[in-house]
């Protein structure tokens, strides 16, 4: 059978009534009592600069807090591999995010193979920074590490949520995903500008293990809040 | 061209607050959108249950439509949502995960029906939700491969892919529809 055959088996198939009137009719009253002009979305670009810009804002309070040790210590080198890296996944979740919360919108490349890019970037960026292998205080000293970030990435997550707040994810936990992979690489901001460890499997692991935490933690809350909603309704 | 050229217009028209702009998205979309949701083997009050609240969406979240973006794949995405969700509750009132299986592997019968929204429910049984929505958008609702990506939140590749698993079980179903009726047997 060939695929124009299969062509006009499909259209022959569908149903040839439409909705029924007074449904029309229902969605048509409803409309014109709660009708009033509406402001569209900013443009991407102003959500994804946003975004951007409130990762920046939390990455330099934190680090201003805590302290600029990390990259006091880093060489040049050191410095313009790990924050491009670092820049570069910020813009790639900025913009999955925003794409998220918009329905409809254009993909060249899947989400989930952008952030992969993102991520492999980033630890192929600390693997050429860091050749000290020791491992002392590996668990003590990267807990710390692992707490400082995810608690860097709360205040960005919900700022990011705030900036986000108008726009309507269709699927919820590719949102959630996207919010917290950048909210994560906020507090992986603060620590490669904080955390004077630079033993290779410290950062490898501890400060890399705050990505997909907190990615993980924003699809859970919009599981929960999905269920929530469609149990509510 | 395409039929729905003016969609993006109507849609920013309907952003301002007209009226006219809404009521005549409502009738234009209203019959595809329906048979979007009739393709998914729901009832007939189903699929206007479904088209109801999609609008009533598409009302709430009409602030995310961006102006001069592509206004069909915007609808379809959020009725696509509607219908997840209603899928997913479906599922949980009924017995789980047991008739989620039942449903994928029902057999293909097309026969001579009255109601022919079960003739494309039926039809496209055998396809799994995904690939159904595909094949639903391109060759029901005559959207382009990009339209679908967009409506779809993939990419155009994943489209092709789908499209393409789709045809290959529609083929074998058909096929074997085909030999039951003895070679000639008319299918719609």
């Amino acid at each position: 059978m060939k695929d124009n055959e299969i062509d006009g088996v499909l259209k022959a198939a569908q149903a040839p009534h439409g909705p029924a009137p007074e449904t029309l009719k229902r969605v048509t009253d409803s409309i014109r009592d709660s009708l009033r002009p509406v402001r569209p979305l900013p443009p991407r670009w102003v959500l994804t600069g946003g975004l951007i810009l409130i990762c920046a804002a939390i990455v330099l309070a934190g680090a201003a807090r805590a302290g600029f040790f990390g990259i006091e210590r880093m060489n040049p080198w050191q410095r313009v591999l790990i924050f491009s890296a670092l820049g570069i996944f910020v813009v790639i979740a900025a913009k999955e995010y925003v794409n998220a919360m918009i329905p409809g919108s254009w993909r060249r490349v899947p989400a989930g193979a952008l952030l992969g890019i993102g991520a492999t970037l980033l630890i192929g960026a600390f693997a050429l920074s860091f050749r000290d292998y020791r491992t002392d205080h590996f668990v003590s000293a990267g807990i710390v590490c692992l707490l400082t970030g995810l608690l860097h990435a709360v205040p960005a997550a919900l700022l990011s949520w705030l900036l986000m707040r108008r726009g309507f994810a269709v699927n919820a936990v590719s949102a959630g995903l996207a919010a917290g992979t950048l909210a994560g690489l906020a507090g992986v901001g603060v620590l490669e500008l904080h955390c004077s460890n630079f033993q290779a499997a410290h950062v490898l692991v501890w400060h890399t293990a705050v990505v997909p935490l907190s990615a993980a933690a924003g699809a859970l809350v919009a599981w929960g809040l999905r269920l929530l909603r469609t149990s509510n309704r | 061209m395409h039929p729905d050229d003016n969609l993006e217009l109507l849609m920013a028209r309907y952003q301002e607050g007209d009226f006219a702009a809404a009521s005549a998205l409502i009738d234009r979309l209203s019959p595809q959108l329906y048979r979007f949701f009739a393709a998914q083997s729901v009832s007939r009050a189903d699929a206007d249950d479904l088209l109801q609240e999609t609008w009533l969406r598409i009302h709430k979240v009409r602030h995310t439509y961006r102006p001069g973006e592509p206004a069909l794949p915007w609808f379809y995405a959020i009725a696509r949502h509607i219908r997840v969700d209603h899928y997913r509750k479906s599922i949980r009132a009924s017995s789980g995960e047991r008739e989620l299986e039942a449903m994928s592997k029902i057999s293909v019968v097309v026969s001579e029906k009255s109601d022919r929204a079960d003739d494309l429910a039926a039809l496209l049984a055998p396809l799994s939700p995904g690939e159904r929505d595909v094949l639903e958008m391109l060759k029901v609702a005559g959207m382009s491969l990009e339209e679908v990506a967009r409506a779809t939140c993939s990419t155009v590749g994943s489209v092709k892919q789908k499209a393409h698993r789709a045809y290959k079980k529609l083929r074998v179903a058909l096929s074997e529809v085909r030999l039951g009726n003895g070679q000639g047997g008319g299918l719609s």
